[in-house]
């Protein structure tokens, strides 16, 4: 594994801040009045015991989820809710707990629809772009050229040469989620959310995993917020990390502090809650 | 043997992204496609051209327009039948209205109505799914057929309330009515079915394709990473209903020459051009031709081999006919789900390794 | 107000034959995810065979609805056989798809075994008005259609104690909650398979007699499946109290909409009035009339 990370990484730019937010379904309370910031450039961890509401957390971040309270606000603008495809054309990508990539699309195919949101055009210059792609010509032929060439870097990066055309239903679960990796990344996201990248991987892959996430933070300068259950890599690869508790805030800071953080010691051993 | 890509190497992703990567499927297409155009109009006869030719192409067309909205972009539909009676009385009204309107422009605007009336019927599609939206596209159907034969402006007030194509003639050759000349309605039927195929497989496999089938695959995933869904659904509806209506127009106005809604245009069709897509193959340009042409085929060798083979009264063959359809496409999902275009796809791969097994 | 409330109770009387289909239908959908589109057709052909059975062998009614009966579940055990094993994991557009090549089959074979005359069936039961309330109250009620109406409630009642009280209804609802888990605890979807198609096909042919007394059995009564559909929309596809609700919806928005609205834009629009019905509606409950919110996850 990576050493210890440089402790001194110091990021100032806000990119994204979430105050005070609560979501419920129902009478079931998911997360209740949880704030924290992230800043620009830095790797964020979201960590917490199962059920504790980090899924709904990224949720909320996206979109997907409409909280009933609290405000979010991403690149200084503020919102509440708002829909999906707006964040995603705001520059928040992620990829998914259960990998959510398009089984009857290729390996090219499926990084390629990570561009579909950069290609947005009102409705008429919809109307024009289908009649350009159904007839291949000039400028249609030209993007899907150019859109092709990026996606051949993050193909080349992730290393996934050899399966560019293979249906991604038949890959093995540790390349699927490279896959989703890359889809994200075709998007160029400015925050990069990622849900339990690691999940179900052997030693090997979820080193290569680990790679890739710092070399994306690295070389694209990309802001990540990553959700993980296997706590010496969350150590290892984030600057600051939140523990979430039943829905609640119990912990916020540096590796060092969240460890030697006694509400956090006991969520993840098992005090009995009152 | 002779189906090998050994050695044909590509260098750019232009070459890569062409529409036939290997060498063999290009000459095989344009073979197929010379064959066609050049040799074919040189033998049509008038039962060839009627029972067989006409009726492939057009349902190829039609079965091309449901596989965008059902095979690319999964949305379910049993309405085809009422968008190809939209299609086929545009026509009907552009021609008599505007005598002097040059065909192609009265069967791109028939299209072109034909999409704008999907698109109202694909609103829903927002908020119902699955087998609730089919449900919901037989309300069009049911609508439509109904409109057609309820009001008289569509069918110009004629006492049997059935429609008839006027002749109308392009470049001088006669293509609609009953003279037109088969070779000459078959081209005209050939020249648009290919061009439109081929920008259905442009489609298909560019960007709009791919937000279809992410539609389609994982409707949610594909809203997170910012395909807006209804924007998406709506123009799989415009493009698959501008196809459907396009086949419609073509359906009365060159192959039937007269029609009437419940008959032409019931659900019995709109099941038999889904049978056309899935037997075919859902998602597949080609499988819209093959699955066409064995739903063409399939009752005619019913008819004769049980008429003439076995010399069964018509009316009684009539009964055994329809049992031994539902038999054949029970068989066939049973045996390739896929459809016959993933039985081609196999055969390819299993040609491109010839000898050996693996 | 007399009139109205006539108009009113033929629609709940044509709704109930509706709810009946309806109940085909969400029975094999639960148990299955079938959507199975030879429900009309099954009525149809469970009529055909009765008239059949008691006109050629001259078997008394009661003996000829029991031979049916065994006639359906046989039909149910070779649909499983034949066809549902053989698409197990199959995506639902080819079973839907296979359901329709059945109906194709089933049409065809009811011809060809009993012919495609439009037959009378004659059971016995009560035809005619009712005849207090056409006295009383100068109300015109069939008397087929509360048989009708009575019959479809006591199988309400009769299916509900199954569901509930049974083993094999609590295997049902297993299987209809989670496939897997339900096979994992050792419960064989082939046989709840076949006891759910044996079930609608006997709630079919309750179907096919109490329309088959009314209009004769004929090629039209397979139609009724597509009557069914918008109850179906409006219920939801997993819902017996649905089914039964909306089909009383159907069946009595439909008659209003005929008497009322019919003359104004033209006439025959029963083919589709219950279809947009059940669309407006959805649009905006789209969990339909029993359905919970749904919550979607990722």
């Amino acid at each position: 594994m990576s050493p210890e990370p440089v402790q001194t990484r110091i990021f100032e730019e806000e990119i994204l801040s979430v105050s005070d937010v609560s979501l419920s379904f129902g009478g079931v309370k998911a997360i209740q009045n949880v704030s924290f910031d992230i800043k620009r450039g830095e790797i964020r961890a979201i960590i917490g015991p199962n059920g504790a509401g980090k899924t709904s957390m990224l949720n909320v971040i996206n979109g997907f989820y409409h909280p009933q309270e609290g405000l979010i606000r991403f690149k200084g603008k503020a919102r509440r809710r708002m829909r999906p495809s707006i964040a995603a054309a705001q520059g928040i990508a992620r990829t998914f707990q259960n990998v959510a990539l398009f089984k009857g699309m290729s390996t090219l195919d499926n990084i390629m629809t990570g561009r579909l949101p950069r290609l947005e055009k009102g409705i008429f210059g919809e109307i024009v772009n289908v009649f350009l792609q159904a007839a291949y010509l000039g400028p249609a032929r030209r993007s899907e050229l150019e859109q092709r060439k990026y996606v051949e870097e993050i193909i080349d990066f992730l290393e996934i040469q050899h399966i560019r055309r293979t249906p991604v239903g038949r890959l093995p679960y540790g390349l699927q989620k490279r896959v989703e990796l890359g889809r994200a990344l075709a998007m160029e996201p400015e925050l990069l959310l990622l849900d339990e990248p690691m999940a179900g991987m052997n030693l090997e892959e979820k080193e290569d995993m680990s790679r890739f996430i710092i070399d994306v933070n690295d070389q694209y300068g990309t802001t990540i917020a990553l959700i993980e259950h296997d706590i010496s890599v969350v150590m290892d690869l984030s600057d600051r990390i939140i523990v979430l508790d039943y829905g609640r805030k119990i912990a916020d800071g540096t590796p060092g502090e969240v460890q030697s953080n006694q509400a956090v010691m006991d969520a993840y051993l098992g005090v009995p809650h009152e | 043997m002779f189906y090998r890509e050994a050695g044909q190497f590509k260098t750019t992703y232009k070459s890569d992204q062409a529409l036939f990567p290997i060498a063999q499927d290009r000459y095989f297409v344009i073979g197929v496609v010379l064959f066609a155009f050049l040799v074919i109009p040189f033998f049509i006869t008038d039962y060839w051209a009627n029972a067989l030719l006409l009726p492939f192409l057009i349902y190829a067309l039609a079965a091309i327009g449901l596989n965008i909205l059902t095979g690319y972009c999964g949305q379910l539909s049993l309405g085809t039948g009422g968008f190809l009676a939209v299609g086929a009385y545009a026509s009907y009204k552009l021609m008599t209205s505007f005598p002097e309107m040059n065909l192609i422009v009265v069967f791109l605007l028939s299209g072109l109505i034909t999409a704008l009336v999907g698109i109202f019927f694909g609103v829903p599609s927002l908020r119902i799914k699955g087998f609730y939206l089919a449900v919901a596209t037989l309300a069009s159907q049911f609508f439509i057929v109904w409109l057609f034969n309820k009001v008289p402006w569509f069918f110009n007030y004629s006492a049997t309330g059935q429609i008839s194509v006027p002749p109308r003639e392009i470049f001088g050759f006669l293509v609609t009515g009953p003279d037109a000349s088969p070779a000459i309605t078959y081209l005209f039927t050939l020249t648009l079915v290919s061009i439109f195929a081929l920008l259905a497989k442009n489609m298909a496999r560019g960007n709009v394709g791919r937000s279809w089938m992410a539609i389609r695959d994982m409707d949610i995933a594909a809203e997170i990473i910012g395909i807006r869904p209804l924007k998406t659904k709506l123009i799989a509806f415009a493009v698959s209903s501008f196809y459907i209506g396009i086949a419609g127009a073509l359906l009365f106005a060159v192959w039937l020459g007269s029609a009437e809604p419940t008959e032409a245009f019931g659900i019995d069709q709109s099941f038999l051009i889904l049978f056309m897509i899935i037997i075919g193959g859902l998602g597949s340009i080609l499988g819209s031709f093959m699955g066409a042409a064995f739903m063409v085929l399939m009752p005619i060798f019913l008819k004769n081999f049980m008429v003439d083979g076995l010399g069964l009264q018509p009316a009684f063959s009539e009964h055994v006919q329809i049992m031994l359809m539902g038999v054949l496409i029970i068989f066939f999902l049973i045996v390739e789900p896929h459809g016959l275009a993933r039985l081609w796809q196999i055969a390819k791969e299993k040609l491109r390794i010839w000898p050996f097994p693996y | 107000m007399m009139f109205f409330l006539e108009v009113t109770i033929s629609g709940l009387m044509a709704g109930v034959m509706y709810s009946l289909v309806a109940l085909g239908f969400v029975l094999i959908f639960k148990a299955s995810g079938v959507f199975n589109f030879a429900q009309g057709v099954m009525a149809l052909f469970a009529g055909l065979t009765l008239v059949g059975l008691m006109e050629k062998f001259g078997l008394p009614p009661w003996a000829g609805i029991m031979a049916t009966i065994a006639v359906m579940i046989l039909l149910a055990w070779l649909i499983e056989f034949l066809i549902l094993r053989r698409l197990v994991n199959q995506e639902h557009i080819i079973l839907f798809m296979a359901t329709i090549g059945l109906a194709y089959v089933l049409e065809g074979l009811g011809d060809v075994m009993w012919g495609s005359d439009v037959k009378l069936l004659d059971i016995g039961l009560p035809q005619g008005a009712v005849d207090w309330l056409l006295d009383d109250y100068n109300l015109y009620v069939e008397k087929l259609e509360v048989a009708a109406a009575v019959t479809a409630v006591i199988m309400v009642i009769v299916l509900a104690i199954f569901f509930q009280k049974t083993r094999i209804g609590r295997a049902l609802r297993a299987v209809a909650d989670d496939h897997q888990a339900a096979l994992s605890v050792g419960i064989s979807l082939r046989t709840i398979w076949v006891i759910v198609w044996s079930v609608s096909g006997i709630v079919a042919l309750v179907a096919g007699i109490m329309w088959g007394s009314k209009s004769g059995v004929q090629f039209s009564l397979s139609l009724i499946a597509l009557k069914a559909l918008p109850v179906l929309m409006l219920g939801g596809f997993t819902s017996i109290p649905g089914a039964i609700i909306g089909g009383l919806i159907i069946g009595m928005g439909e008659k209003w909409a005929e008497i009322y609205m019919g003359p104004i834009i033209g006439g025959a629009i029963e083919n589709w009035f219950a279809y947009m019905l059940a669309l407006v509606f959805l649009l905006f409950r789209p969990q339909g009339l029993f359905g919970e919110k749904i919550i979607e996850r990722i």
